[in-house]
């Protein structure tokens, strides 16, 4: 049942600039989802230049040669559809959900803006969404309780260097100095046919949709090769411990390790792994500190992974008068004892069971789909790897989750704590 | 050869989509509960929930977040299984359950594989029937709330909406937030959580909704056998008196340094059920209602304020309000201000042909849209029978907002925004607050707490 279900049906070919296309029909939606992936996202960032990948995605939505501004959401929205788009540390990705007799729309719409965006751009439409950015890091980060933690932790855990080093929003003072010619350099540089990857779920016809886009996009300019990602080796020597003080009540704790990349080996057992940890109220962590001695208000774990690195992250918050010392011993203790004992066969099937699931009740959204094909598009070459990637959860052993917390969670880590201010 | 396709305009819709709403049987089990369920055949899924026409708005006096506790107290343990044991049931089905609850309702919603749903509405069945409430879930829990409570002071748009709706629905059962007051909190007993579930929770009406892959008759017998004896007493009579409207003016929650300022602006308004409903919807559209809306364009896109704005009339059983809410850099808050009144007046003076037209297709084109994930499709049935309105609603729709004139349209902005009632909050640092607010408007706002009280 799950086998036949998870099999999705899909085309995959390549347009002569280079432009990768994944065709999904589901034919008896009234919807159709486009979903481009761009690959850049803020690790194809340099020093300096922070927020870029972000910025730049803004700015895809401020028209293009034959698209007033503000268009994009015009048109889409009276069609009945909805559009956003989202940059990542790997990728940036746009989409818009179309009643089916609308596809042709988005195809003209995105197009554009891969083809013909130079044109439209004016310094004036730069310094409002520069304005907006800065709006926007202000109420997502800087204006809520934990929101600097994230960029705190992983600028420590990573080196100046490194391509994950810095906030995919960037840091302040960059956004503030981008420059239209920057604007210009980036398009040119990553917003090519042959970078991005266009995939079309719901109800069409095949073979005039594959007329369209050869007919909408063929004829964009392949361009350049885009540069390779320089990205050097992570480990650290020592525990690295930061604090930071900020407009909280309770303070709160951040552990973060080096581990693997999205999709090596022992990702899907870290994912497992963290899952054992905090997912529910039976998780390790959460019974222990939440539940039984009641010293934390909240926990979670998890392997955040890209093309680049990985990291396993456990957060706490402390419940009044305790303090972060004393959540951390408990976690160690609880990884300790993870270790040590074993997993039971029981949390092993439950976290299997819920993993399972989720994939099933994802299928019930289009643009999911469509964003998940391309997701494995990206990161295995094969945009149909919903049954493999589920699998790899299914027949990873409770040895290799207990394997991957031996080789990672004993390494010298970064601690954050977020602390409240002193007054 | 292919075609070079013409980009100098936008491509016309394909042939127009025959679109089915999707069928709702009704049922009614012995103890009067309606059940209303859609089928979906193509996963294996089913999700339902059970609405329980009991909230906040039944506390009581110095017992304000009774009904949330008690909606995180519910599944502490049932019948055989404690507190772990009984999520463990669920996680080995791989089963989603969650109590959610606001000032009118309390939903119950179960996704599940087909396979394991009969199994999964057991245990619904017995969290509702035999729930535990043992004394020391009682303590662990409401040790969390309070903590929670004293997390939330750190959320600017928490502080924000809490002020703002005490300022508009005053001392009445939806001017506070169901999360209730520590003071109050700390004074509420197991005893009171067991009471409220006896007496007030377990007599309220209530509804079932399910959706996805089930066999009708099957589904029924299993719910009858769950839930046939459901205690149904009419609903207790606490009766609502509608707060007055306040004439405009300012106020302000200090939060120190903030970067940005939350504001929210608005005034009571009509009920969910009024005969203006559609037209209103369609003015707000216009108004703030989506991305391409008048303040959005205006606050975002030409002077990039804010990351966004909006403004929306939201629904309670027995009132509602109309707001715009937004969050935007310190040093433009008076500014910012200023163009959403100038917003709020312009809807009343002019509407024109092209925004009207734009409305109205959104709204009607996007409608099957809003039918695609179960939850989607039970939440819109639920939103209706939370206003005891009748189902065809949805059918009629689309209909509805096609024949809404543009007379109505412009009456409803008269008949449902009033600058001069507007309530302006703004929670962000004091002395940027009052400076921004004399220099923009020459207005002095009044200094309330995050609840909305004078200090």
């Amino acid at each position: 049942m799950t086998e036949n279900i998870l099999n999705i049906d899909y085309e995959k070919y390549v347009l002569a600039n280079g432009l990768q296309v994944i065709l999904y029909r589901d034919n008896p939606s009234p919807l159709v989802a486009v979903n481009l992936w761009y690959r850049v996202g803020s690790a194809n960032e340099k020093p300096g230049k922070t927020g870029f990948a972000h910025l730049f995605e803004h700015m895809m939505f401020q028209g293009s040669q034959h698209i007033p501004k503000e268009g994009h959401f015009k048109y889409i929205q009276e069609a009945g559809g909805s559009l956003n788009g989202s940059t990542s540390i790997d990728r940036t990705n746009y989409y818009e959900t179309l009643p089916a007799n609308s596809l042709e729309l988005a195809f003209w719409l995105e197009s554009d803006r891969m083809g013909f965006l130079i044109p439209s751009l004016t310094p004036d439409k730069l310094d409002n969404q520069k304005s907006v950015v800065m709006n926007e890091r202000r109420q997502r980060y800087e204006n809520q309780p934990y929101g600097l933690s994230w960029e705190k932790l992983f600028s420590n855990l990573y080196t100046a260097d490194h391509p994950y080093h810095w906030p995919t929003i960037g840091w302040m003072e960059d956004i503030e100095k981008f420059e239209l010619d920057e604007v210009k350099d980036f398009f040119n540089t990553f917003y090519v046919p042959g970078n991005a990857t266009l995939a079309v779920g719901g109800s069409f016809d095949l073979a005039k949709t594959k007329d369209l886009i050869e007919e909408y996009f063929g004829s964009i300019p392949c361009g350049k090769p885009v540069p390779e990602i320089a990205s050097s080796a992570q480990s650290l020597e020592t525990n690295k411990t930061i604090m930071y003080e900020d407009e909280v009540q309770l303070p709160r704790i951040y552990l973060a390790w080096h581990t693997v990349r999205a999709f090596d080996s022992a990702d899907a057992a870290l994912d497992l792994l963290a899952s054992i940890l905090s997912d529910s109220k039976n998780s390790r962590l959460h019974k222990s500190l939440v539940f039984d001695k009641q010293i934390a208000q909240d926990i979670s774990a998890f392997q955040y992974a890209g093309r680049q690195a990985g990291a396993f992250i456990i957060s706490s918050t402390a419940k009044p008068a305790v303090a972060l010392d004393t959540i951390r011993e408990e976690i160690f203790r609880e990884l300790k004892n993870l270790v040590s004992e074993g997993i039971r066969p029981d949390e092993l099937i439950r976290t299997k069971n819920n993993i399972k699931s989720t994939f099933i009740f994802s299928l019930q959204k289009l643009d999911l789909i469509t964003d998940h094909l391309n997701h494995y598009n990206f990161y295995l070459d094969n945009p149909g790897s919903f049954l493999s990637d589920l699998e790899r959860y299914e027949k990873t052993t409770a040895g290799e989750i207990m394997n991957a917390a031996k080789e990672f969670l004993f390494n010298p880590y970064v601690e954050l704590q977020i602390i409240p201010k002193s007054r | 050869m292919i075609a070079m396709p013409d980009r100098t305009q936008a491509p016309q819709p394909g042939l127009s989509i025959k679109y089915q709403l999707p069928g709702i049987e009704k049922f009614i089990l012995s103890s009067g509960i309606e059940i209303y369920s859609v089928k979906k055949d193509k996963l294996p899924v089913v999700f339902a929930e059970l609405i329980v026409f009991s909230g906040s708005r039944y506390d009581g006096e110095n017992k304000k977040g009774l009904s949330y506790l008690t909606s995180c107290l519910i599944d502490e343990g049932a019948g055989e299984y404690d507190s772990l044991q009984l999520s463990g049931e669920f996680e080995k089905l791989g089963s989603v359950f969650s109590i959610s609850s606001d000032h009118d309702k309390t939903i119950f919603s179960i996704m599940s594989l087909k396979e394991n749903f009969s199994r999964t509405l057991e245990l619904l069945s017995k969290i509702i029937y035999k729930p535990r409430f043992e004394e020391k879930d009682f303590q662990r829990e409401k040790k969390k709330v309070i903590d929670h409570i004293l997390q939330l002071k750190d959320e600017p748009s928490f502080i924000a909406s809490a002020a703002f709706e005490h300022l508009i629905f005053e001392s009445t059962c939806y001017g506070y937030p169901e999360i209730g007051f520590s003071g109050d909190l700390e004074n509420i007993s197991n005893i009171d959580v067991r009471n409220f579930y006896g007496t007030n929770f377990l007599q309220s009406p209530a509804s079932v909704v399910i959706v996805g892959n089930f066999n009708s008759s099957e589904i029924i017998e299993r719910f009858e056998n769950e839930f046939g004896n459901w205690n149904l007493s009419p609903e207790r009579t606490i009766r609502f008196i509608q707060p007055g409207i306040r004439e405009a003016s300012y106020f302000m929650v200090h939060k120190e340094n903030s970067p940005q300022s939350e504001l929210r602006i608005g005034h009571l308004s009509k009920l969910r059920s009024a005969p203006d409903y559609i037209p209103a919807r369609l003015m707000n559209a216009i108004l703030g209602g989506q991305f391409s809306s008048r303040i959005n364009l205006n606050l975002r896109e030409n002077k990039g304020f804010t990351y966004g704005a909006t403004s929306a009339f939201l629904y309670y059983r027995e009132s509602a309000f109309f707001e715009i809410s937004t969050a935007v850099n310190i040093e433009n808050s008076g500014q910012a201000v200023k163009e959403i009144l100038k917003e709020i007046d312009g809807i009343r003076y002019s509407i024109s042909e092209n925004e009207i037209y734009f409305a109205k297709s959104y709204l009607i084109k996007q409608f099957p849209s809003q039918f695609e994930t179960y939850p989607q499709i039970a939440k819109n049935i639920e939103s209706l029978l939370i206003h005891s309105l009748d189902l065809n609603q949805l059918s009629l729709y689309t209909g509805r907002i096609e024949a809404a004139s543009a007379d109505e349209i412009r009456r409803a902005a008269l008949e449902n925004i009033f600058p001069d009632k507007m309530t302006v909050l703004i929670a962000g640092d004091r002395i940027k607050i009052r400076e921004q607010l004399k220099s923009a408007l020459n207005a002095e706002p009044t200094e309330v707490d995050l609840y909305g009280n004078p200090v």
